[in-house]
C-alpha cells in the first residue's frame, strides 16, 4: 500500500488542480453494479430508495472504500418540474423491464420540429411547463414534480449521511449539454435531419434554452450543496458530427456553462461518451486546472493526455468490456498503464469508462481500486 | 450516365433530401426507369460510405443519407414490384440487437446502408432472444449474422446465439460480425464471433469480403 497523506476529497481537489497527489484517486461510476453486488435485483433497488442507498454504501465498503462516490442512489437529483436534462422515458426493472434487467432509455421523439419556434420564444422551462403533459400522454408536470421533489429530499439526506462518514458523493447536479438535451428529445436521427434542414431554428431554440438549463443545475446545487456539476455529453462529438457542427451547436453553450459554473465556484465535470478525439483541442481554451475531462474508453485517453496534459484533469477509462469479461491481471495491467502514462505529472483520476457495467466482475472492480492504492507508477 | 441520374447523385451527396426526392419524382413522371434511379441512389450511398472511410464525411452524413435513401425507395417501390431487383444482390444478412438491449441506432444505420448496397437484410429488431437468430439463419439460409449491442449484459445473449448456431450445425457456414459501443476484440473472442467493428462502412466491407471469398471457394 502507498502511504496515504491526503483524504479522498483532498486527493480529488489536487488532481483537478493538476497537482500530483499522494496516490492516484480512484472511483468506479457504480449504480446498477452495486445493487447486484449486494444480491438485490435491480427492481428491488429501484422500488425501494433505502435499499438502493444501502447497496451503494455497502458496496463502497466491500470494495475497501475509494475517493469519491459517483451517486448516493440510483436516481438523479432534480428540482420538481425543472429539468436539467430531457425528460426521457426510462424503462425501469420490474416495471417495464424484467425484474433484474438494467434500466434503459426508451429514446423517442418528445417534441417535433415545429416546437423549436416555441422553445425559442419561451425557453426550456416554460416550454416543458406547457408541453410535458402532452409529451407524457397525460401525466401533469405537477405530478412528476411531486416525485422529483421527494427524491431530491432523499438525495440531500443521503449526501448528508455520507458526509457524516467522510464519504464524498461526486456531484451536486447533473446536466445535459444543449446538444445532448435536444438530440435526446428529438432522437439522434431526427435531430441530425434538423441540423441539416432547419439549423437556424435549432440554434434559436438552443439560445433560449441554455440559461434555463444552467439555472436549473445551479438551483439543484444550492440544495445539494456539492459544488460539482456532472455535464452529460455524447451527442455533440466528432464521432457524430464534423467540427463545424460542434462549433455552432455545442461549444458556445459549453463555454457558457463553464463561465456560469466557475463564477459560482462550481467545478464542471465533462462526461464525454463516444469519441471526442477531434474536439479535445477546444478544451484548451477553457481555464486551466478547473474542469475534468471524463472519458468512456472510446476516446483515446493516451492521446487526450498529450493534448490536455498540464491543462485539464483527465478521468477514465477502464472499459466496460474489460471489467465484465477480462481477468484481474488484464485489469491490473490496464490500470497500471493508465497510471504510468495518463497519471504522469498528476491531473489524473482513475475511473471506469462510463458507468461500471452491471455484470462487472467484483474482483475486477476491486483490482482497479487496489491498483490505485498500491501502484505508484513508473514516474 | 443520364443527366437526371447525375443530378440525383449530386443532390444526394450534397445532403439535400427534398431536392433528391423531387428529382426522383420528376424522373418517374418523365418515364425514367425506376431501377436506374435506384441504382443511382445506391451508387450515391456507396460514395457516402467511401467518403466516410476517408474522413471527409462523418456519421451524421451516414445517418442523413440513410434517411434520404429510405425516402427515395418508398417512392420508387411501387415501380420496383415487378421485374428483377435491378441491382446485384450482395448477400443475405440476419441482423438484430440481442436480448437484454433495446438500442438500435447503430443497427438501423448499418441496416439501411447494407440494403442500399444490395444486401438482403432480415432485421429482427431489438431485445431478440438468442434462439431466434439461429432460427432465422436456418429459415433464410443467410450466410451472415450481424449483432449490435450497447450494453454488456447482451454479451451473454450474443454468446448464446452463436452457440446455438453451432448446435444447429450452422456456424461453419455463417459469418458472425458484431458491433456497438462496448464491443472490443476481447468481446469478439469471448463470444466467439468472427470479426468486430464500430465502423458501419467497415462492417459492410467485411461482409462483402467474406461473401467474395465464399464465392471464390465455391
Amino acid at each position: 500500500m502507498i502511504q496515504e497523506t491526503m483524504s479522498g476529497q483532498e486527493r480529488f481537489e489536487a488532481v483537478v488542480a493538476l497537482e500530483t497527489p499522494d496516490r492516484v484517486p480512484v472511483m468506479p461510476l457504480m449504480t446498477a453494479f452495486a445493487v447486484r453486488a449486494q444480491g438485490l435485483t435491480q427492481g428491488e433497488g429501484w422500488r425501494d430508495v433505502d435499499k438502493g442507498f444501502k447497496a451503494m454504501l455497502d458496496t463502497f465498503h466491500d470494495l475497501g472504500g475509494f475517493d469519491k462516490l459517483y451517486k448516493p442512489n440510483l436516481f438523479w437529483p432534480m428540482i420538481g418540474g425543472r429539468f436539467c436534462s430531457t425528460p426521457v422515458r426510462v424503462l425501469i426493472p420490474g416495471r417495464q423491464l424484467p425484474e433484474d434487467s438494467l434500466n434503459q432509455i426508451d429514446e423517442r421523439e418528445l417534441f417535433s420540429r415545429e416546437d423549436y419556434d416555441k422553445l425559442a420564444a419561451v425557453g426550456w422551462n416554460a416550454f416543458w411547463d406547457e408541453h410535458y403533459q402532452v409529451m407524457s400522454g397525460g401525466r401533469t408536470i405537477e405530478q412528476v414534480a411531486v416525485s422529483q421533489n421527494r427524491l431530491l429530499d432523499h438525495y440531500i439526506k443521503e449526501v448528508d449521511a455520507y458526509h457524516r462518514q467522510d464519504i464524498h458523493p461526486l456531484f451536486g447536479a447533473y446536466l445535459d449539454s444543449t446538444t445532448m438535451a435536444f438530440s435526446m428529445a428529438r432522437t439522434l436521427t431526427q435531430f441530425t435531419m434538423d441540423l441539416y434542414e432547419v439549423p437556424e431554428k435549432v440554434k434559436a431554440a438552443m439560445d433560449a434554452t441554455c440559461d434555463d438549463l444552467i439555472q436549473n443545475a445551479l438551483d439543484v446545487i444550492s440544495l445539494t450543496k456539492i459544488p460539482l456539476v456532472f455535464i452529460v455529453l455524447e451527442r455533440g462529438s466528432g464521432f457524430y458530427y464534423r467540427p463545424e457542427v460542434f462549433e455552432k451547436f455545442e461549444w458556445p453553450y459549453l463555454q457558457r456553462y463553464v463561465d456560469a459554473f466557475l463564477s459560482e465556484g462550481i467545478t464542471p465535470w465533462f462526461h464525454f461518451d463516444t469519441d471526442w478525439g477531434i474536439n479535445l483541442p477546444y478544451l484548451k481554451d477553457l481555464p486551466k486546472g478547473k474542469c475534468i475531462c471524463d472519458l468512456d474508453g472510446t476516446t483515446d485517453i493516451f492521446k487526450a493526455k498529450e493534448i490536455l496534459g498540464g491543462h485539464m484533469c483527465i478521468s477514465g477509462d477502464v472499459p466496460a468490456a474489460l471489467l465484465s469479461l477480462g481477468t484481474t491481471e488484464q485489469v491490473r495491467d490496464y490500470c497500471q498503464r493508465l497510471i504510468d502514462e495518463v497519471g504522469r505529472g498528476g491531473g489524473f483520476f482513475l475511473t471506469t469508462g462510463c458507468e461500471c457495467p452491471i455484470d462487472a466482475k467484483f474482483e475486477n472492480v476491486k483490482m482497479m481500486i487496489d491498483v490505485a492504492k498500491t501502484y505508484k507508477g513508473k514516474h | 450516365m443520364d443527366m437526371i441520374e447525375k443530378r440525383l447523385k449530386d443532390m444526394f451527396l450534397r445532403m439535400e433530401r427534398q431536392a433528391t426526392v423531387d428529382i426522383v419524382k420528376e424522373g418517374l413522371e418523365s418515364g425514367a426507369n425506376p431501377f436506374d434511379l435506384l441504382r443511382a441512389c445506391r451508387e450515391a450511398m456507396e460514395e457516402v460510405g467511401d467518403r466516410f472511410e476517408t474522413g471527409e464525411f462523418f456519421l451524421s452524413e451516414l445517418i442523413y443519407s440513410a434517411e434520404v435513401f429510405k425516402a427515395v425507395t418508398a417512392i420508387l417501390e411501387p415501380g420496383l414490384v415487378s421485374g428483377d431487383e435491378g441491382g446485384e444482390v450482395k448477400g443475405s444478412v440476419v441482423f438484430g440487437t440481442p436480448r437484454g438491449d433495446i438500442h438500435d441506432l447503430g443497427k438501423n444505420i448499418v441496416v439501411t446502408m447494407m440494403r442500399a448496397q444490395g444486401f438482403t437484410v432480415h432485421d429482427l429488431g431489438v431485445d431478440v432472444p438468442p434462439e431466434k437468430f439461429a432460427e432465422e439463419i436456418q429459415r433464410t439460409k443467410a450466410h451472415i449474422l450481424a449483432l449490435s449491442v450497447l450494453l454488456t449484459p447482451a454479451f451473454d445473449s450474443m454468446r448464446e446465439a452463436i452457440s446455438m448456431l453451432k448446435e444447429k450445425g450452422l456456424r461453419k457456414d455463417t459469418f458472425v460480425i458484431i458491433g456497438g459501443g462496448v464491443v472490443t476484440d476481447l468481446v469478439r473472442e469471448n463470444v466467439g464471433a468472427d470479426v468486430q467493428t464500430l465502423d458501419p462502412t467497415e462492417a459492410i466491407r467485411l461482409c462483402r469480403n467474406y461473401l467474395q471469398e465464399e464465392f471464390r471457394s465455391g
